[in-house]
């Protein structure tokens, strides 16, 4: 079972010094290294864009996809090898934008797997431009005038689709989020962890410091049950949509918002998954019964 | 010269929603099940109730290979159908109809006309639903065929629901053989069972590929519904727990080529099927399949383009896309099934061309092979054989898969450009498998450096070296090219119209050679050159209008082909027009 230090490729990672994903990398291979997974059986997958790059700086066996489109590749993957533990690592336009489609269909069908968003509201791979959950009005060299539409809230899309566990949680806060990665790998179901990950690059709006005025845990709130879907719902929505909102207005929650602890996962739909599936293909397949059926 | 067979060609048409395409099937089903040999054709709008459908259906004493364009019976399920298709009868053929729908003098005095109270007889036999059973009893009557093998694939297709409802439609059939006898006691075709025939399956070109698939030990399939490719899904869907497949119906083509992907990267044989426009979507993943070495199967079944075309006919105009689909440049295999036979063989050897050369294979079909069946030998299961190649499945990475530091090299650079592929769960597997241009080991950011991009292209491009060594050959079918005339050279399921246009010539004492571009790519330069060369003259036969094999023909054997025919109307070619077309050239 591979620690930490064994979770790291033999490639420094090249992330602008003092990137978001530094602290989700930390966070993930020690949520991994105490859940003590077997190198055997975890597999991970990346989409393109920042987060993307740290494909090459993880130690385990993985898959570099296209850009929006990780979530299916893990999908087969998932579908097709209940012994393997799938991770699936995206950005904010790689997984809410150009694979927007995805998100909401992986939601609904409740795969067991865990999906983690890089959420630093910007694209920083292409140099700046506006993302899926920029803010209303933010300016950016594809947007000069201003973002006109609403952000997309990730984590009240992903609980009014049925999500079984739906956080958020933020890369300043190291300890935080490994727990919430814990609790997320440990999820019998699809579960989503938005995390916010600022790029120090190009988003001089949403800084480390600017969340750390704003955020809370909500497991700090009196009386949150996170088993209460509608509940869960409205506290997505106390989401900032404020650009130039004082920290006192907007509050940004931070812990899970919901979990279903005992659903029904798509994998508990295939009866079929009984073993790795490339194990059917040790021999050709006896189909005479089938040839039967059409006359022979 | 050999004798002409018995045949008998009879077309049912109504509206859409009539059940005219089962009805004809059962019908088939009969005839195969009597030792006959069967091909049908089914045309239909892009409608669920409405518009005009119909059913051709070829009956013989021999193996058939196309439709035909002569008609001996129409039965006419409403008064369109006489309008639409009473030229293409044979003089003297029958024209089947209910009186409530036209009279008999509406039918033109060349033809025979048969009223059979189809409605009537249906009403008395349990309901009006009935009029398709009862117009095959007719017809059964007409050509003297006993009933008794429509009676059992009756009872066979009404067992589980309603044994009772097998029975009236029975009595249905009874009753209509029964009035079409005694309107039309000399019909011109008679036909008889044959005992003792070999067992035929009838089966269409979806089937025959899921067919494959299974064989080939498939375990995920993912689609989205596209014509002419979704019944492979319903096929799948049917038998996932029966024989072990994960069958995905996904939210779009992106997804299903890209889970395809991520079954393989876990050593899962996968495979998608779609039209020309799904796998449009899905060509940014078939890259990713190329790139990142990943062993999947795609189907891909021509229907007329561009956009949405013409859901429901077909053409053969996606041949240069799938050679060249995708940005960049990596190997693949494309390979064309001409019929339900090579559509069976063809699927389960591209999972093992797959799996032998880590790279995508494409099979190129259309609608003519999809919606037909065709009475076809029954598989011979103890042919199929699974290679993996270079896969390892458990235990540990083979030494010589490791480099210098112990650490695996998946994309370690062979003298074949095939590497070891050790399966994640196998110890010391772990890898990157990689949409980037990548190292051996398959990190991206060190994929940059220009010796190591050369050293990678020219490792995965080497494949197509070993793939012109493993691909099947083409196939040569007519008289040898020595003795011909005219040498005719197509791929795909033009195969079935120009072997029928061979045997037509051959009975005039025409000599054709003919020869099938079974792989389409890698192209085989090299035996199409041969074939062109030893042939008085030459004919290309594509159901397209820039003549794309033409253009690989000129292409990869810097030679021109004298003649072509093409069709880009939709429909398939007919034999005749072949015929007619050999005989212009000659």
């Amino acid at each position: 079972m591979p620690t930490a230090k064994e979770l790291e490729s033999i490639l420094k990672p090249t992330w602008c010094p003092g990137c978001g994903n530094f602290g989700m990398f930390r966070a993930l291979k020690e949520a991994i290294e105490e859940l003590a997974i077997p190198a055997e059986e975890l597999a991970m997958v990346w989409g393109i864009g920042c987060h993307g790059n740290g494909a090459d700086f993880y130690n385990v066996q993985g898959f570099h996809g296209l850009h929006g489109r990780a979530l299916p590749v893990a999908t087969g993957i998932a579908l097709t090898r209940p012994d393997l533990k799938v991770i699936v690592e995206m950005g904010d336009g790689d997984g809410y934008g150009i694979g927007g489609n995805h998100f909401i269909h992986s939601v609904r069908r409740n795969i067991d797997m865990t999906a983690i968003y890089h959420n630093n509201q910007i694209y920083g791979l292409t140099t700046g431009q506006a993302s899926p959950t920029s803010d209303q009005f933010m300016r950016t060299p594809s947007t000069p005038g201003g973002v006109v539409e609403e952000p997309v809230n990730p984590v009240g899309v992903a609980v009014a689709q049925g999500a079984t566990f739906v956080a958020r949680a933020f890369a300043g806060d190291i300890p935080h989020l490994k727990e919430i990665y814990k609790r997320a790998i440990l999820h019998e179901g699809f579960s989503v962890v938005d995390v916010y990950q600022p790029c120090v690059t190009w988003n001089k709006m949403n800084t480390f410091s600017w969340f750390r005025d704003r955020v809370y845990k909500i497991e700090e709130l009196p009386d949150y049950d996170p088993t209460d879907r509608t509940k869960a719902f409205d506290l997505s929505m106390s989401t900032f949509h404020e650009l130039t909102c004082a920290p006192d207005e907007c509050k940004i929650p931070i812990g899970v918002f919901f979990e279903e602890p005992d659903s029904f996962t798509y994998q508990d739909g295939l009866p079929q998954l009984d073993r790795p599936m490339y194990k059917h293909a040790e021999k050709p397949r006896d189909i005479s019964a089938t040839l039967e059926l059409y006359g022979a | 010269m050999p004798d002409s067979p018995t045949e008998l060609r009879v077309r049912i048409g109504g509206e859409a929603g009539f059940g005219i395409k089962a009805a004809g099937q059962m019908l088939a089903r009969s005839f195969v099940d009597a030792g006959l040999e069967t091909f049908d054709l089914t045309e239909y709008p892009s409608l669920i109730r409405g518009g005009h459908n119909n059913y051709l259906l070829r009956v013989s004493t021999e193996p058939v290979y196309s439709h035909v364009e002569p008609v001996d019976a129409l039965i006419c399920l409403n008064r369109e159908t006489l309008d639409l298709h009473h030229h293409e009868l044979v003089d003297g053929g029958a024209v089947i109809f209910d009186p409530e729908d036209f009279g008999a003098a509406d039918v033109p005095a060349r033809l025979r006309a048969v009223p059979v109270p189809l409605t009537e007889i249906a009403r008395g036999a349990g309901g009006k639903i009935m009029r398709n059973t009862v117009a095959l009893g007719a017809l059964l009557g007409i050509v003297g065929f006993p009933l008794s093998y429509l009676g059992d694939s009756l009872h066979k297709q009404f067992a589980k629901k309603a044994p009772e409802i097998a029975e009236g439609n029975v009595t249905a059939a009874q009753a209509g053989c029964d009035a079409a006898m005694a309107a039309c006691p000399d019909f011109i075709v008679q036909l008889a069972p044959i005992k003792g025939a070999p067992r035929r399956i009838l089966v269409d070109g979806n089937e025959a590929l899921g067919m494959g698939a299974l064989a080939a030990g498939i375990g995920f399939y993912a689609a989205y519904p596209m014509t002419p490719a979704s019944s492979i899904l319903h096929f799948m869907a049917a038998h996932e727990r029966e024989y072990g497949v994960v069958v995905k119906h996904t939210e779009d083509e992106i997804a299903a080529m890209n889970m395809v992907v991520g079954a393989a990267f876990g050593g899962t044989r996968a495979m998608t099927a779609s039209a020309g426009g799904g796998f449009a979507l899905m060509v940014e993943a078939f890259g990713m399949a190329g790139a990142s070495e990943s062993a999947v199967v795609v189907c891909v079944l021509t229907r007329p383009g561009p956009a949405t075309g013409l859901a429901t006919w077909t053409e053969q105009s996606d041949l240069r896309y799938v050679i060249h689909a995708a940005q960049g440049e990596f190997p693949r295999v494309v390979l064309a099934p001409g019929d339900r036979e090579d559509a069976f063989d063809l699927t389960w050897r591209a999972f093992n061309l797959a799996d032998q050369l880590q790279t995508p294979v494409v099979i190129l079909g259309d609608s003519y092979l999809s919606d037909n069946r065709q009475s076809t030998p029954a598989y011979d299961l103890s042919e199929v054989t699974i290679d993996r190649g270079k896969l390892v499945t458990e235990g540990e990475v083979p030494a010589e898969a490791l480099g210098t530091d112990g650490r695996y090299l998946r994309y370690k650079v062979t003298e074949d450009g095939v590497s070891v592929r050790a399966l994640p769960g196998v110890k010391g597997a772990n890898q990157l498998g990689n949409s980037y241009e990548h190292d051996e080991y398959g990190f991206g950011s060190e994929g940059e450096p220009a010796e190591t991009r050369i050293a990678q292209n020219e490792k995965r491009m080497r494949k197509m070296e070993l793939a012109e060594k493993l691909v099947p050959p083409p196939a040569y079918f007519g008289a040898p090219p020595e003795s011909a005339e005219i040498g005719l050279l197509f791929f795909g399921t033009t195969k079935g119209p120009v072997r029928e246009a061979a045997r037509m010539l051959e009975r005039e004492g025409v000599k054709a050679a003919l020869m099938q571009v079974v792989t389409v790519f890698p192209f085989p330069a090299e035996e199409v050159a041969a074939f062109l060369g030893s042939v008085p003259k030459t004919l290309i036969v594509e159901g397209n209008f820039t003549g794309q094999l033409e253009g690989l023909v000129r292409q990869e054997c810097l030679l021109a082909v004298e003649h072509s025919l093409h069709r880009y109307d939709g429909r398939p070619f007919t034999p005749e027009e072949i015929v007619r077309k050999v005989k212009e050239v000659l």
